[in-house]
Protein backbone atom coordinates (compact mmCIF):
# COMPACT_ATOMS: atom_id res chain seq x y z
CA UNK A 1 0.00 0.00 0.00
CA UNK A 2 1.35 3.36 -0.65
CA UNK A 3 0.03 6.26 1.27
CA UNK A 4 0.53 9.67 0.41
CA UNK A 5 0.15 12.78 2.60
CA UNK A 6 -0.28 15.83 0.19
CA UNK A 7 0.66 19.60 2.21
CA UNK A 8 3.26 21.94 2.30
CA UNK A 9 4.68 20.86 5.35
CA UNK A 10 2.42 22.80 7.99
CA UNK A 11 1.29 21.73 11.25
CA UNK A 12 -1.73 20.35 9.77
CA UNK A 13 -0.08 18.30 7.43
CA UNK A 14 2.41 16.76 10.33
CA UNK A 15 -0.40 16.03 12.28
CA UNK A 16 -2.18 13.93 9.22
CA UNK A 17 0.77 11.97 8.80
CA UNK A 18 1.68 11.13 12.12
CA UNK A 19 -2.06 9.90 12.88
CA UNK A 20 -2.07 7.74 9.51
CA UNK A 21 1.03 6.25 10.46
CA UNK A 22 -0.53 5.36 14.35
CA UNK A 23 -3.42 3.99 12.58
CA UNK A 24 -0.97 2.19 10.10
CA UNK A 25 0.80 0.70 12.96
CA UNK A 26 -2.31 -0.25 14.64
CA UNK A 27 -3.84 -2.41 11.88
CA UNK A 28 -0.32 -3.89 11.42
CA UNK A 29 -0.30 -3.48 7.56
CA UNK A 30 2.51 -2.57 5.31
CA UNK A 31 2.71 0.41 4.03
CA UNK A 32 5.12 3.14 2.20
CA UNK A 33 5.07 6.63 3.06
CA UNK A 34 5.92 9.40 0.91
CA UNK A 35 4.83 13.17 1.65
CA UNK A 36 4.70 15.11 -1.43
CA UNK A 37 5.47 18.75 -0.77
CA UNK A 38 5.63 20.21 -4.39
CA UNK A 39 2.48 22.43 -5.20
CA UNK A 40 2.55 21.23 -8.39
CA UNK A 41 2.37 17.62 -7.29
CA UNK A 42 0.15 17.96 -5.40
CA UNK A 43 -2.36 19.75 -7.75
CA UNK A 44 -2.24 16.69 -9.84
CA UNK A 45 -4.64 15.40 -7.65
CA UNK A 46 -7.95 16.54 -7.55
CA UNK A 47 -8.15 18.37 -4.41
CA UNK A 48 -8.28 22.24 -3.24
CA UNK A 49 -7.36 22.20 -0.11
CA UNK A 50 -4.75 20.49 2.40
CA UNK A 51 -3.41 18.21 4.02
CA UNK A 52 -4.58 15.54 2.14
CA UNK A 53 -4.54 11.96 2.50
CA UNK A 54 -4.13 9.86 -0.95
CA UNK A 55 -3.78 5.72 -1.01
CA UNK A 56 -2.84 4.00 -3.41
CA UNK A 57 -3.49 7.05 -5.52
CA UNK A 58 -6.95 7.23 -4.67
CA UNK A 59 -8.12 10.60 -2.55
CA UNK A 60 -9.19 9.64 0.41
CA UNK A 61 -9.70 12.71 2.77
CA UNK A 62 -9.18 16.35 2.07
CA UNK A 63 -8.61 19.66 3.60
CA UNK A 64 -9.73 18.59 7.44
CA UNK A 65 -7.83 15.62 9.97
CA UNK A 66 -9.72 12.57 10.13
CA UNK A 67 -9.90 10.97 13.58
CA UNK A 68 -8.09 8.06 13.87
CA UNK A 69 -10.78 5.47 14.17
CA UNK A 70 -11.85 7.26 10.58
CA UNK A 71 -8.71 6.37 9.37
CA UNK A 72 -8.53 3.06 10.30
CA UNK A 73 -11.87 2.47 8.65
CA UNK A 74 -10.62 4.21 5.31
CA UNK A 75 -6.81 2.04 5.50
CA UNK A 76 -8.97 -1.28 5.91
CA UNK A 77 -11.26 -0.48 2.52
CA UNK A 78 -8.21 -0.41 1.10
CA UNK B 1 22.51 54.11 29.09
CA UNK B 2 19.61 57.08 29.49
CA UNK B 3 18.21 56.70 25.69
CA UNK B 4 18.21 53.05 26.14
CA UNK B 5 16.08 52.79 29.31
CA UNK B 6 13.39 55.36 27.41
CA UNK B 7 13.35 52.84 24.13
CA UNK B 8 13.02 49.70 26.72
CA UNK B 9 10.79 51.34 28.83
CA UNK B 10 8.94 52.59 25.33
CA UNK B 11 8.82 48.84 24.57
CA UNK B 12 7.34 47.79 27.89
CA UNK B 13 4.54 50.40 27.77
CA UNK B 14 3.45 49.37 24.32
CA UNK B 15 3.52 45.60 25.28
CA UNK B 16 1.57 45.80 28.98
CA UNK B 17 -1.03 48.37 26.74
CA UNK B 18 -1.42 46.00 24.32
CA UNK B 19 -1.80 42.92 26.53
CA UNK B 20 -4.19 44.56 28.83
CA UNK B 21 -6.51 46.97 26.82
CA UNK B 22 -6.61 45.68 22.83
CA UNK B 23 -6.19 42.02 23.10
CA UNK B 24 -8.17 40.01 25.64
CA UNK B 25 -12.02 40.80 24.54
CA UNK B 26 -11.36 40.66 20.66
CA UNK B 27 -8.57 38.82 20.12
CA UNK B 28 -9.09 35.59 22.84
CA UNK B 29 -12.65 35.23 20.90
CA UNK B 30 -10.91 36.10 17.95
CA UNK B 31 -8.63 33.14 18.05
CA UNK B 32 -11.11 30.47 18.96
CA UNK B 33 -13.53 31.99 15.72
CA UNK B 34 -10.55 31.16 13.37
CA UNK B 35 -10.02 27.79 15.35
CA UNK B 36 -13.63 27.18 14.55
CA UNK B 37 -13.56 28.66 11.18
CA UNK B 38 -10.82 26.29 10.33
CA UNK B 39 -11.96 23.02 11.95
CA UNK B 40 -15.80 23.09 11.54
CA UNK B 41 -16.49 24.62 8.74
CA UNK B 42 -16.72 22.44 5.82
CA UNK B 43 -14.26 23.44 2.91
CA UNK B 44 -16.14 21.99 0.25
CA UNK B 45 -19.18 23.69 1.00
CA UNK B 46 -17.56 27.24 -0.78
CA UNK B 47 -15.38 25.29 -3.15
CA UNK B 48 -18.27 24.24 -4.91
CA UNK B 49 -19.02 27.33 -6.37
CA UNK B 50 -15.70 27.52 -7.39
CA UNK B 51 -15.89 25.44 -10.69
CA UNK B 52 -14.71 26.42 -14.13
CA UNK B 53 -18.31 26.72 -14.93
CA UNK B 54 -19.80 28.47 -12.52
CA UNK B 55 -21.42 31.85 -13.14
CA UNK B 56 -19.33 34.82 -12.43
CA UNK B 57 -20.88 36.41 -9.64
CA UNK B 58 -21.30 33.32 -7.73
CA UNK B 59 -17.77 32.77 -8.59
CA UNK B 60 -16.43 36.20 -7.60
CA UNK B 61 -18.24 36.03 -4.37
CA UNK B 62 -17.41 32.99 -3.44
CA UNK B 63 -13.70 33.83 -3.97
CA UNK B 64 -14.23 36.38 -1.39
CA UNK B 65 -16.13 34.17 0.67
CA UNK B 66 -13.21 31.20 0.92
CA UNK B 67 -10.56 34.27 1.82
CA UNK B 68 -12.55 35.34 4.64
CA UNK B 69 -13.64 32.34 5.96
CA UNK B 70 -11.12 29.43 4.68
CA UNK B 71 -8.05 31.30 4.70
CA UNK B 72 -7.45 32.10 8.02
CA UNK B 73 -4.12 29.72 8.12
CA UNK B 74 -1.74 30.97 5.69
CA UNK B 75 -0.83 27.55 4.91
CA UNK B 76 -4.22 27.24 3.08
CA UNK B 77 -3.70 30.25 1.13
CA UNK B 78 -0.97 29.02 -1.26
CA UNK B 79 -3.65 25.53 -2.28
CA UNK B 80 -6.54 27.03 -2.57
CA UNK B 81 -4.67 29.69 -4.80
CA UNK B 82 -3.53 27.78 -6.82
CA UNK B 83 -6.29 25.26 -6.83
CA UNK B 84 -8.75 28.02 -8.04
CA UNK B 85 -6.69 29.47 -10.86
CA UNK B 86 -5.57 26.21 -11.97
CA UNK B 87 -8.92 23.52 -11.79
CA UNK B 88 -11.50 25.63 -11.29
CA UNK B 89 -12.71 29.11 -11.85
CA UNK B 90 -9.77 30.81 -12.98
CA UNK B 91 -7.71 33.71 -12.54
CA UNK B 92 -9.98 36.37 -12.04
CA UNK B 93 -11.64 34.81 -8.89
CA UNK B 94 -8.21 33.35 -8.02
CA UNK B 95 -6.57 36.87 -7.48
CA UNK B 96 -10.07 38.51 -5.49
CA UNK B 97 -9.61 35.27 -3.29
CA UNK B 98 -5.30 36.21 -3.45
CA UNK B 99 -6.20 40.15 -2.56
CA UNK B 100 -9.08 39.64 -0.27
CA UNK B 101 -7.73 36.80 2.54
CA UNK B 102 -5.30 38.78 4.41
CA UNK B 103 -7.40 41.89 4.79
CA UNK B 104 -10.80 40.15 6.14
CA UNK B 105 -10.04 37.23 7.82
CA UNK B 106 -11.58 37.33 11.29
CA UNK B 107 -8.29 37.95 13.34
CA UNK B 108 -7.09 41.02 11.13
CA UNK B 109 -10.86 42.56 11.33
CA UNK B 110 -11.29 42.12 14.71
CA UNK B 111 -8.00 43.58 15.65
CA UNK B 112 -8.12 46.12 13.88
CA UNK B 113 -11.27 47.46 14.69
CA UNK B 114 -9.63 47.16 18.14
CA UNK B 115 -6.66 48.85 17.87
CA UNK B 116 -7.85 51.81 15.47
CA UNK B 117 -11.07 51.95 15.34
CA UNK B 118 -14.12 50.51 13.85
CA UNK B 119 -14.42 53.28 11.33
CA UNK B 120 -10.68 51.87 10.09
CA UNK B 121 -11.97 48.13 9.96
CA UNK B 122 -14.87 48.69 8.06
CA UNK B 123 -13.06 50.49 5.53
CA UNK B 124 -10.67 47.89 5.08
CA UNK B 125 -13.62 45.29 4.69
CA UNK B 126 -15.25 47.22 2.17
CA UNK B 127 -12.40 48.98 0.09
CA UNK B 128 -10.49 45.14 0.13
CA UNK B 129 -13.96 43.37 -0.98
CA UNK B 130 -14.57 46.28 -4.04
CA UNK B 131 -11.21 46.49 -4.94
CA UNK B 132 -10.11 42.77 -5.22
CA UNK B 133 -13.25 41.88 -7.03
CA UNK B 134 -11.81 44.95 -9.15
CA UNK B 135 -8.14 43.95 -9.47
CA UNK B 136 -9.80 40.24 -10.14
CA UNK B 137 -11.60 41.23 -13.15
CA UNK B 138 -9.33 43.86 -14.87
CA UNK B 139 -6.34 40.88 -14.80
CA UNK B 140 -9.36 38.35 -15.98
CA UNK B 141 -9.38 40.86 -19.29
CA UNK B 142 -6.20 41.69 -19.42
CA UNK B 143 -5.02 37.72 -19.67
CA UNK B 144 -8.10 36.42 -21.29
CA UNK B 145 -5.91 35.01 -24.19
CA UNK B 146 -3.23 33.59 -22.79
CA UNK B 147 -5.78 31.73 -19.78
CA UNK B 148 -4.40 27.98 -19.44
CA UNK B 149 -6.76 25.38 -20.21
CA UNK B 150 -7.49 24.27 -17.36
CA UNK B 151 -8.63 20.38 -16.17
CA UNK B 152 -11.51 20.37 -14.06
CA UNK B 153 -11.81 16.90 -12.24
CA UNK B 154 -15.46 16.65 -11.50
CA UNK B 155 -14.47 15.58 -8.33
CA UNK B 156 -12.68 18.58 -7.22
CA UNK B 157 -16.11 20.43 -7.04
CA UNK B 158 -18.19 17.66 -6.20
CA UNK B 159 -21.66 19.07 -4.22
CA UNK B 160 -20.81 18.55 -0.23
CA UNK B 161 -23.08 19.90 2.28
CA UNK B 162 -23.98 23.34 3.11
CA UNK B 163 -22.22 24.32 6.36
CA UNK B 164 -23.98 22.73 9.30
CA UNK B 165 -26.52 24.83 11.47
CA UNK B 166 -25.35 23.72 14.45
CA UNK B 167 -22.02 25.35 12.88
CA UNK B 168 -23.29 28.12 12.37
CA UNK B 169 -24.89 28.69 15.62
CA UNK B 170 -21.91 28.11 17.18
CA UNK B 171 -19.57 30.30 15.32
CA UNK B 172 -22.34 32.85 15.33
CA UNK B 173 -22.71 32.71 19.05
CA UNK B 174 -18.46 33.03 19.13
CA UNK B 175 -18.84 36.47 17.26
CA UNK B 176 -21.77 37.89 19.12
CA UNK B 177 -19.09 37.39 22.35
CA UNK B 178 -16.76 39.08 20.25
CA UNK B 179 -18.72 41.76 19.41
CA UNK B 180 -20.18 42.57 22.67
CA UNK B 181 -17.20 42.55 24.28
CA UNK B 182 -15.66 45.45 21.95
CA UNK B 183 -18.35 47.70 20.37
CA UNK B 184 -18.91 50.91 21.94
CA UNK B 185 -22.80 50.91 22.22
CA UNK B 186 -24.45 52.71 24.45
CA UNK B 187 -27.15 49.89 25.95
CA UNK B 188 -23.53 48.07 26.37
CA UNK B 189 -21.66 50.59 28.40
CA UNK B 190 -25.00 51.56 30.96
CA UNK B 191 -24.61 50.94 34.68
CA UNK B 192 -26.27 47.89 35.34
CA UNK B 193 -24.95 47.75 39.21
CA UNK B 194 -22.14 49.64 41.12
CA UNK B 195 -20.76 48.70 44.53
CA UNK B 196 -17.44 49.51 46.38
CA UNK B 197 -14.96 47.38 47.94
CA UNK B 198 -12.93 49.28 50.68
CA UNK B 199 -9.20 48.02 50.21
CA UNK B 200 -6.48 50.89 51.11
CA UNK B 201 -3.72 48.12 50.11
CA UNK B 202 -5.41 49.17 46.29
CA UNK B 203 -4.08 52.47 45.70
CA UNK B 204 -0.99 52.05 47.03
CA UNK B 205 -0.45 48.76 44.33
CA UNK B 206 -1.91 51.19 41.65
CA UNK B 207 0.72 54.07 42.48
CA UNK B 208 3.74 51.07 42.19
CA UNK B 209 1.96 50.05 38.87
CA UNK B 210 2.32 54.54 38.07
CA UNK B 211 6.06 54.13 38.32
CA UNK B 212 6.68 51.26 36.72
CA UNK B 213 4.79 52.58 33.46
CA UNK B 214 3.86 56.34 33.57
CA UNK B 215 0.29 57.55 32.14
CA UNK B 216 2.03 59.61 29.22
CA UNK B 217 -0.79 60.76 26.82
CA UNK B 218 0.73 62.95 24.46
CA UNK B 219 3.45 59.75 23.64
CA UNK B 220 0.27 57.59 23.38
CA UNK B 221 1.70 55.55 26.67
CA UNK B 222 -2.05 54.82 28.27
CA UNK B 223 -0.10 53.18 31.77
CA UNK B 224 -1.24 50.34 33.38
CA UNK B 225 -4.47 49.47 35.77
CA UNK B 226 -4.76 47.16 38.87
CA UNK B 227 -7.21 45.87 36.42
CA UNK B 228 -4.61 45.50 33.59
CA UNK B 229 -2.28 43.92 35.91
CA UNK B 230 -4.43 41.10 37.12
CA UNK B 231 -5.59 40.57 33.31
CA UNK B 232 -1.89 39.92 32.05
CA UNK B 233 -1.37 37.66 35.22
CA UNK B 234 -4.60 35.54 34.03
CA UNK B 235 -3.19 35.77 30.26
CA UNK B 236 -0.26 34.18 32.19
CA UNK B 237 -1.92 31.67 33.64
CA UNK B 238 -3.99 30.53 30.53
CA UNK B 239 -1.20 30.43 28.52
CA UNK B 240 0.89 27.76 30.89
CA UNK B 241 -2.10 25.44 30.79
CA UNK B 242 -3.06 26.01 27.69
CA UNK B 243 -0.32 24.89 26.19
CA UNK B 244 -1.32 20.97 27.69
CA UNK B 245 -4.74 21.72 27.98
CA UNK B 246 -5.01 23.33 24.07
CA UNK B 247 -1.46 21.96 22.60
CA UNK B 248 -2.26 18.22 23.45
CA UNK B 249 -6.20 18.41 23.14
CA UNK B 250 -5.99 16.18 19.63
CA UNK B 251 -4.88 13.37 21.52
CA UNK B 252 -7.76 13.49 23.57
CA UNK B 253 -9.06 16.01 26.65
CA UNK B 254 -6.40 16.14 29.41
CA UNK B 255 -6.97 17.94 32.60
CA UNK B 256 -5.54 21.10 31.58
CA UNK B 257 -8.09 21.38 29.05
CA UNK B 258 -10.92 22.54 31.40
CA UNK B 259 -8.96 24.39 33.51
CA UNK B 260 -7.15 26.42 30.47
CA UNK B 261 -11.14 27.11 29.56
CA UNK B 262 -12.55 27.75 32.77
CA UNK B 263 -9.72 30.69 33.38
CA UNK B 264 -10.20 32.17 29.67
CA UNK B 265 -13.95 32.68 30.59
CA UNK B 266 -13.24 34.18 33.61
CA UNK B 267 -10.63 36.03 32.43
CA UNK B 268 -12.82 37.86 29.61
CA UNK B 269 -15.77 38.17 32.07
CA UNK B 270 -13.67 40.25 34.45
CA UNK B 271 -12.15 42.43 31.46
CA UNK B 272 -15.88 43.46 31.12
CA UNK B 273 -16.24 44.64 34.46
CA UNK B 274 -15.75 48.05 35.25
CA UNK B 275 -12.84 48.05 37.84
CA UNK B 276 -11.65 51.58 38.92
CA UNK B 277 -8.97 52.30 41.99
CA UNK B 278 -9.91 55.26 44.16
CA UNK B 279 -9.19 56.62 47.89
CA UNK B 280 -10.95 54.30 49.54
CA UNK B 281 -10.41 50.78 47.48
CA UNK B 282 -11.64 49.71 44.43
CA UNK B 283 -14.86 51.13 42.44
CA UNK B 284 -16.59 47.81 40.61
CA UNK B 285 -19.03 48.41 37.89
CA UNK B 286 -21.14 45.77 36.10
CA UNK B 287 -22.41 47.04 32.75
CA UNK B 288 -24.36 45.48 30.20
CA UNK B 289 -21.21 44.21 28.66
CA UNK B 290 -20.34 41.90 31.39
CA UNK B 291 -23.51 40.99 31.19
CA UNK B 292 -23.51 40.09 27.39
CA UNK B 293 -20.00 38.65 27.77
CA UNK B 294 -21.00 36.28 30.51
CA UNK B 295 -24.16 34.80 28.70
CA UNK B 296 -22.30 34.19 25.55
CA UNK B 297 -19.56 32.40 27.46
CA UNK B 298 -21.89 30.18 29.11
CA UNK B 299 -24.14 29.72 26.33
CA UNK B 300 -20.94 28.54 24.48
CA UNK B 301 -21.15 25.37 26.62
CA UNK B 302 -24.54 23.56 25.71
CA UNK B 303 -23.84 24.87 21.85
CA UNK B 304 -20.42 23.05 22.04
CA UNK B 305 -21.89 19.80 23.59
CA UNK B 306 -23.65 19.69 20.24
CA UNK B 307 -20.19 18.61 18.52
CA UNK B 308 -18.66 15.11 18.13
CA UNK B 309 -16.22 15.16 20.87
CA UNK B 310 -12.99 14.93 18.03
CA UNK B 311 -14.55 17.96 16.43
CA UNK B 312 -14.42 19.55 19.99
CA UNK B 313 -10.56 18.82 20.11
CA UNK B 314 -10.39 19.88 16.61
CA UNK B 315 -11.43 23.10 17.47
CA UNK B 316 -9.70 23.49 20.62
CA UNK B 317 -6.54 22.61 18.76
CA UNK B 318 -6.65 24.71 15.82
CA UNK B 319 -7.38 27.77 18.28
CA UNK B 320 -4.83 26.60 20.35
CA UNK B 321 -1.91 26.61 17.21
CA UNK B 322 -3.13 30.29 15.56
CA UNK B 323 -2.60 31.63 19.16
CA UNK B 324 1.04 29.36 19.55
CA UNK B 325 1.51 30.84 15.53
CA UNK B 326 0.71 34.40 16.17
CA UNK B 327 0.82 35.13 19.28
CA UNK B 328 4.84 35.21 20.44
CA UNK B 329 5.41 37.31 17.03
CA UNK B 330 2.71 39.14 17.71
CA UNK B 331 4.04 40.45 21.12
CA UNK B 332 7.61 41.08 19.73
CA UNK B 333 6.58 42.98 17.11
CA UNK B 334 4.44 45.20 19.70
CA UNK B 335 7.25 45.34 21.99
CA UNK B 336 9.76 46.40 19.05
CA UNK B 337 7.22 48.98 18.00
CA UNK B 338 7.08 50.76 21.07
CA UNK B 339 10.97 50.59 20.76
CA UNK B 340 11.13 52.31 18.08
CA UNK B 341 8.33 54.80 18.67
CA UNK B 342 10.72 56.18 20.83
CA UNK B 343 13.29 57.25 18.26
CA UNK B 344 11.01 58.76 15.18
CA UNK B 345 9.86 62.53 15.35
CA UNK B 346 6.51 62.96 14.88
CA UNK B 347 7.65 65.58 12.43
CA UNK B 348 9.01 63.35 9.94
CA UNK B 349 5.75 61.42 9.72
CA UNK B 350 3.68 64.59 9.41
CA UNK B 351 6.29 65.82 6.62
CA UNK B 352 5.78 62.98 4.12
CA UNK B 353 2.09 61.62 5.51
CA UNK B 354 0.22 64.20 6.94
CA UNK B 355 -2.09 65.35 4.56
CA UNK B 356 -4.10 63.46 2.42
CA UNK B 357 -2.03 63.74 -1.23
CA UNK B 358 -1.25 61.02 -4.24
CA UNK B 359 2.62 61.52 -2.33
CA UNK B 360 1.65 60.91 0.66
CA UNK B 361 -0.30 57.35 -0.15
CA UNK B 362 2.34 56.71 -2.66
CA UNK B 363 4.78 56.76 0.64
CA UNK B 364 2.65 54.58 2.37
CA UNK B 365 2.02 51.96 -0.09
CA UNK B 366 6.02 51.58 -0.93
CA UNK B 367 6.31 51.36 3.28
CA UNK B 368 4.22 48.39 3.14
CA UNK B 369 5.67 46.93 0.01
CA UNK B 370 8.99 46.99 1.01
CA UNK B 371 9.02 46.00 4.61
CA UNK B 372 7.73 42.52 5.59
CA UNK B 373 5.95 42.23 9.11
CA UNK B 374 4.49 38.52 10.46
CA UNK B 375 0.44 38.60 10.12
CA UNK B 376 -1.01 41.45 12.43
CA UNK B 377 1.79 43.21 13.32
CA UNK B 378 0.93 45.34 10.51
CA UNK B 379 -1.63 46.68 12.94
CA UNK B 380 -0.11 48.00 15.74
CA UNK B 381 2.58 49.61 13.17
CA UNK B 382 -0.46 51.36 11.80
CA UNK B 383 -1.49 52.37 15.20
CA UNK B 384 2.04 54.17 16.08
CA UNK B 385 1.68 55.51 12.99
CA UNK B 386 -1.65 57.16 13.86
CA UNK B 387 -0.67 58.38 17.15
CA UNK B 388 2.46 59.95 15.83
CA UNK B 389 0.15 62.00 13.18
CA UNK B 390 -0.14 60.38 10.19
CA UNK B 391 -3.23 61.34 7.87
CA UNK B 392 -5.89 57.92 8.08
CA UNK B 393 -5.68 58.27 3.88
CA UNK B 394 -2.09 57.05 3.37
CA UNK B 395 -2.59 54.86 6.43
CA UNK B 396 -5.39 52.79 4.79
CA UNK B 397 -3.06 52.76 1.95
CA UNK B 398 -0.26 51.09 4.23
CA UNK B 399 -2.83 48.93 5.63
CA UNK B 400 -3.71 47.44 2.14
CA UNK B 401 -0.64 47.61 0.35
CA UNK B 402 1.28 45.64 3.42
CA UNK B 403 -0.26 42.20 3.84
CA UNK B 404 -1.12 42.09 0.31
CA UNK B 405 2.49 42.61 -1.14
CA UNK B 406 5.77 41.43 0.07
CA UNK B 407 8.74 40.23 -1.47
CA UNK B 408 7.59 36.27 -0.45
CA UNK B 409 4.02 36.83 -1.03
CA UNK B 410 5.01 38.15 -4.61
CA UNK B 411 7.76 35.16 -5.50
CA UNK B 412 4.90 32.59 -4.44
CA UNK B 413 2.16 34.36 -6.67
CA UNK B 414 5.15 34.09 -9.75
CA UNK B 415 5.49 30.85 -8.96
CA UNK B 416 1.69 29.93 -9.88
CA UNK B 417 0.42 31.83 -11.88
CA UNK B 418 3.77 33.37 -14.00
CA UNK B 419 6.18 36.40 -14.15
CA UNK B 420 4.65 38.80 -15.86
CA UNK B 421 1.10 38.04 -14.38
CA UNK B 422 2.40 38.49 -10.59
CA UNK B 423 3.88 41.71 -11.27
CA UNK B 424 0.97 42.61 -13.29
CA UNK B 425 -0.66 41.87 -9.97
CA UNK B 426 1.72 43.90 -7.61
CA UNK B 427 1.04 46.77 -10.02
CA UNK B 428 -2.39 46.73 -9.98
CA UNK B 429 -2.47 46.45 -6.33
CA UNK B 430 -0.04 49.35 -5.74
CA UNK B 431 -2.27 51.59 -8.00
CA UNK B 432 -5.28 50.59 -6.10
CA UNK B 433 -4.36 50.84 -2.50
CA UNK B 434 -3.09 54.33 -3.67
CA UNK B 435 -6.60 54.94 -4.85
CA UNK B 436 -8.33 53.55 -1.33
CA UNK B 437 -5.51 55.58 1.03
CA UNK B 438 -7.06 58.89 -1.55
CA UNK B 439 -11.08 58.09 -1.36
CA UNK B 440 -10.63 56.97 2.67
CA UNK B 441 -8.42 60.02 3.24
CA UNK B 442 -11.22 62.46 1.27
CA UNK B 443 -13.84 60.75 3.15
CA UNK B 444 -12.81 61.74 6.39
CA UNK B 445 -11.99 65.16 5.17
CA UNK B 446 -15.27 65.29 4.78
CA UNK B 447 -16.19 64.75 1.31
CA UNK B 448 -19.42 63.21 0.85
CA UNK B 449 -19.46 59.37 0.70
CA UNK B 450 -22.26 58.97 -2.30
CA UNK B 451 -19.60 60.90 -4.44
CA UNK B 452 -16.76 58.71 -3.51
CA UNK B 453 -18.56 56.13 -4.01
CA UNK B 454 -19.74 57.34 -7.64
CA UNK B 455 -15.84 58.35 -8.24
CA UNK B 456 -14.46 54.84 -7.56
CA UNK B 457 -17.37 52.97 -9.12
CA UNK B 458 -16.50 55.07 -12.02
CA UNK B 459 -12.73 54.47 -12.11
CA UNK B 460 -12.75 50.86 -12.09
CA UNK B 461 -15.85 50.44 -14.36
CA UNK B 462 -13.77 52.73 -16.98
CA UNK B 463 -10.59 50.68 -16.78
CA UNK B 464 -13.55 47.52 -17.07
CA UNK B 465 -14.67 49.03 -20.21
CA UNK B 466 -11.38 50.19 -21.73
CA UNK B 467 -10.06 47.19 -21.35
CA UNK B 468 -13.09 45.25 -22.85
CA UNK B 469 -13.02 47.88 -26.03
CA UNK B 470 -9.55 47.07 -26.44
CA UNK B 471 -10.20 43.22 -26.76
CA UNK B 472 -13.27 43.61 -29.04
CA UNK B 473 -11.14 45.66 -31.34
CA UNK B 474 -7.85 43.02 -31.49
CA UNK B 475 -11.07 40.34 -32.12
CA UNK B 476 -12.50 42.60 -35.03
CA UNK B 477 -8.98 43.01 -36.51
CA UNK B 478 -8.07 39.63 -36.13
CA UNK B 479 -11.52 38.59 -38.03
CA UNK B 480 -10.80 41.46 -40.82
CA UNK B 481 -7.19 39.61 -41.20
CA UNK B 482 -8.93 36.23 -41.71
Amino acid sequence: MIIKILGSGCAKCNRLEQLTREAVAELGIEATFEHVKEMDKIMAYPIMTTPALVVDEQVKVAGRIPSKAELVGLLKAG
Amino acid sequence: MNWMMTALQGGLDSLVSYLAAHVLLCLVPAFFIAGALAALVPQQSIIRFLGPDAPKWKSYSAAAGAGSLLAVCSCTIQPLFAGIYKKGAGLGPAVTFLFFAPAANILALAYTGVALGAEFATARILLALSFGIGIGMIMAIIFRETDVARVAGAQTFAEGGGIPGKTLLFIGALVALLISGTLKLDFLQAVLFATELPWGGATAIQQTLDRWVPVDEAVGAEGLSLQGAILIALLAAIGVFAWRGLGKVDAGFNRCTPIALGLTILTLVFAALGCKVNDAGIALTVTGRSLAVTLFCLALIPLARRFDPWDVQQWLWESGRFVKQIFPLLVVGVFLVGVIRVFIQPEWIRMVAGENTVLANLAGVVFGVFMYFPTLVEVPIARMFLSLGMHPGPLIAYLMADPELSLQSILITAAIIGKLRAWTYVGLVALFSTVSGLSYGAWVDGTSSWLLAGVIGGFIALIIGTLNWIEAQRKTLEEVKA
